[in-house]
């Protein structure tokens, strides 16, 4: 019986931690999950001890007269507004900062191959794999050179990599649980999403939105590899690619003009 | 403000005007009680088909699995998982939910509560059961279809529910059934908003109604808004499926055109964010009501909490945005809708403040439909500050899409609701159906849900954190998902439980109907208009419509001297 297993509840409160971050800045979501939480939990103990605390003093027993209040007296305001201008002062001013600052200056800082090295990577999701397009030596999208993966992604350590998503069919969404990131993938538009991840390894992507019956297996891998790996593979890829890729193959040519 | 629409209907006489056709607001009721709770048990047995699934991918279910999937040895399908999760979200939203608080509540209550006769328009309220009714047999008939009914999901996201995701006629049928849901809904809103502006009985302002009237009356308000924006766009996604136009398709697929699948999104949330509000307000009003006449004492800030009804009303237009975080609006409806949506708190704080001042000093009898209201205080204060984290972009980022969102939504659309729908029921049915229902049964039953109830949204919060998303037919074919198993079969068996535990709801209802004992007239000792009348009450409510001298919650005025410890709505206030 599954109630009988909450006796190793201290385990199931580390099985629910979500899986290792690799990324540069998905502690900053980790981090303020946890400041919401703490910030929750503490709310939610005050509305308990009212709760259970009401209950027990006021049961019928032991308080045989009410006392009789509409709850307009001057006190009784000052008490809720206190209460309502308290949760909004310290959660929700504080986390929609946070979270504003952290947009502005992470998540939507978006990398410029012009002036920074920056990995380019096309993504196109379709029912039910994603396909991963890498420009090539004339790093030009969409070109003969262009190496093109399916369900296996690959990117350096420490590099920004910058991703250009679109569907081919109906609206997926690119998770990626270890770095904390999101982005639906859109028929006809085109979404962007970037990162740097910094601890080499093997992990899941997956798709996030419901997607047809076989949502469930639209998952890809995600290689982390070192710069010298990522490089020794790519350039092999690259050269495999233009030794095999048919330049007329119209269904390899679904990548597009990169645009910033 | 009774106006010349009160006057006495003569009684029908024969079984089909008195049952089925009937005008009375009060047999319309029972008729949407009785349709919420035959689908309340569909979307039940469903979920417990999506939890097996969840829990032992690949087990037969047990007990009936052989007998509905013949073909896959008794294991759900991957495609009839799909059907699952996707009719659960409609069948309980739509048929169980609505007609059980919106339907049952709103025209039981609303009449009786504010000492009217009837609705303003009874012929209108007919018409929305009906197609309430009619539109409950698309979704039945849309299950026995070739190709399964419905499958991407309530929401219903184009593309996957064009003909290049869905090609079955179950999503049609879908969207016909919504569609037809839409006219009764606002068919019922209108009536219910007109009920209220005009059948007041005399002397009765709006403060001096019931906060549950003021609950039904602000969801009136919103649906008669926002439920024909969802009718259009079914509209349109028919159009789409049936007759080839292309307002949501774009990509590789949309070969004669092409629209944008996000605007179907913006259409539904701008009607899916109220929804969730027109769901929870009337439950928020009886257990705002409740708190008080168990309690025995006035409700805390009546006035506020009304107040603060209407704030949220206004606020639910404004925030829908934060569900389409992830598809990247332009960075500045971004940041205004996560702005407003965090404006709800206030709000939800003074609700907060205010159910515990009104149960604060008071003399509280722990009768069921109380246990049921301090559950919704509870389990919606859970549901609340979830809230926060998938408000919040950056953390949205993360949670969007997961099991989180799951257990947050259940926690505040689900059981709050369902509580507040049981403390409804154990509370108004000696005045539905003359009788009591048994007390010892309903606090079994009332532990009995609480307790597993919380096994199972909780445990989601915790598999949702823990990246485990939403709708997939088997989690574990994600390595890192496997370590997440034991909390998905605790969740598992929380629902069986939980589901077992209604079978006493059941019992004590359908008994209870024949055998349980009379109800008197006011068996709870409150003092509002639907007390001062018998048990059922007569066809025509009020033979002589009350004149309203004081609010609805007068309990513990120390100036009281013959031995109540309340007043009728119908009495002068006693002053010192």
């Amino acid at each position: 019986m599954g109630l009988l297993q909450l006796g190793v509840s201290q385990s199931w409160w580390q099985l629910s931690m979500p899986p290792k971050d690799i990324s540069t800045n998905g502690h900053l979501i980790d981090h303020l999950w946890n400041y919401t939480t703490m910030l929750c939990i503490f709310y939610f103990i005050l509305v308990c001890i009212g709760l259970f605390g009401f209950s027990f003093l006021y049961s019928r027993k032991r308080n045989k007269t009410p006392y009789y209040t509409y709850g307009n007296k001057k006190k009784h305001l000052l008490v809720t507004a206190i209460i309502g201008a308290a949760v909004f002062l310290t959660i929700d001013l504080n986390i929609t900062r946070i979270s504003n600052n952290d947009l502005l200056n992470q998540f939507w800082k978006w990398p410029d191959p012009k002036t920074e090295k920056v990995m380019r990577v096309e993504v196109m999701a379709q029912q039910w794999m994603w396909s991963f397009r890498y420009a090539g030596p004339d790093q030009e999208f969409n070109t003969a050179d262009d190496v093109v993966t399916n369900n296996d992604l690959r990117v350096p350590v420490n590099t920004k990599v910058l991703f250009h998503l679109t569907s081919k069919d109906v609206i997926h969404s690119f998770f990626v649980p270890n770095v904390r990131l999101k982005v639906d993938t859109i028929p006809g538009r085109v979404t962007r999403v970037w990162w740097e991840v910094n601890t080499p390894g093997k992990y899941d992507i997956a798709c996030a939105e419901m997607c047809g019956t076989h949502h469930y297996l639209m998952k890809a891998q995600l290689t982390v590899l070192t710069e010298e790996d990522f490089n020794r593979w790519l350039a092999t890829s690259e050269q495999l690619a233009l030794n095999t890729n048919d330049p007329d193959d119209k269904n390899l040519a679904w990548g597009w003009k990169w645009e910033n | 403000m009774s106006g010349g629409f009160n006057e006495i209907h003569p009684e029908p006489t024969t079984f089909i005007s008195k049952y089925l056709i009937s005008f009375d607001h009060k047999v319309i009721a029972k008729q949407f009680l009785w349709m919420g709770i035959i689908f309340l048990g569909l979307g039940g047995m469903m979920a417990l088909l999506i939890r097996w699934t969840l829990a032992y991918p690949g087990v037969p279910f047990p007990l009936l699995g052989g007998m509905l999937f013949p073909d896959s040895a008794g294991v759900v399908p991957p495609d009839v998982y799909a059907t699952l999760f996707t009719m659960h979200g409609t069948v309980m939203i739509f048929y169980a939910i609505t007609p059980i608080l919106i339907g049952a509540f709103g025209n039981y209550c609303i009449p009786l509560m504010i000492g009217a006769r009837d609705m303003a328009f009874p012929m209108l309220n007919m018409l929305s059961f009906w197609f309430a009714a009619l539109s409950g047999l698309f979704v039945f008939i849309s299950l026995l279809l070739p190709l399964g009914s419905a499958a991407g999901g309530w929401t219903s996201y184009p593309t996957l529910s064009t003909m290049i995701g869905s090609p079955g006629l179950g999503q049609t049928f879908w969207c016909v059934a919504i569609f037809l849901f839409g006219i009764s809904s606002t068919m019922g809103a209108v009536n219910y908003v007109t009920t209220v502006i005009t059948l007041r009985a005399p002397g009765m302002g709006y403060f001096d109604m019931p906060l549950t009237v003021w609950g039904l009356w602000l969801t009136a308000i919103l649906n008669a808004i926002f439920v024909p924006v969802l009718g259009a766009g079914v509209i349109l996604l028919i159009l789409d499926r049936v007759f080839g136009t292309t307002f949501f398709l774009a990509g590789a697929s949309a070969t004669s055109g092409s629209g944008d699948p996000v605007l179907f999104q913006h259409v539904f949330w701008i009607f899916g964010h109220p929804e969730v509000y027109i769901l929870i307000l009337p439950a928020w009003g009886i257990v705002s009501d409740l708190l008080s006449f168990f309690a025995r004492k006035p409700a805390f800030g009546a006035k506020a909490t009304a107040l603060s009804m209407t704030a949220v009303s206004v606020l639910s237009t404004v925030v829908y945005g934060h569900h389409m975080f992830t598809t990247q609006m332009s960075p500045l409806l971004t940041q205004s809708f996560m702005t407003l949506t965090m404006t709800i708190s206030i709000t939800s704080a003074i609700f907060f403040a205010n159910w515990l001042g009104t149960i604060w000093k008071g003399s509280i009898r722990f009768d069921s439909p109380m246990l049921f209201s301090l559950g919704v205080v509870f389990v919606f204060g859970l549901g609340g500050l979830t809230g926060l984290h998938l408000g919040t972009v950056t953390t949205d980022l993360y949670l969007h899409d997961t099991y989180f969102v799951v257990g947050h939504f259940h926690y505040t659309m689900a059981a709050s609701v369902l509580l507040g729908g049981f403390a409804g029921i154990y509370f108004w049915f000696p005045k539905m159906f003359g009788r009591m229902m048994n007390e010892t049964l309903a606090k079994i039953h009332f532990w009995g849900t609480m307790i597993p109830l919380n096994g199972i949204f909780f445990g989601m919060l915790m598999v949702g954190y823990g990246g485990m998303h939403r709708r997939i037919y088997n989690p574990f074919v994600y390595e890192s998902l496997q370590r997440l198993i034991p909390i998905n079969t605790m969740i598992t068996w929380s629902a069986i439980l939980m589901g077992a535990f209604q079978i006493i709801f059941v019992f004590n209802f359908l008994w209870s109907l024949k055998k349980g004992p009379k109800a008197s007239q006011n068996p709870w000792e409150v003092g509002t208009l639907e007390w001062t009348i018998p048990s059922p009450p007569v066809h025509h409510n009020y033979d002589v419509i009350p004149v309203v001298k004081c609010g609805p919650h007068e309990f513990g005025n120390p100036n009281l001297k013959n031995g109540r410890d309340f007043q009728y709505q119908t009495e002068e206030l006693v002053q010192g």
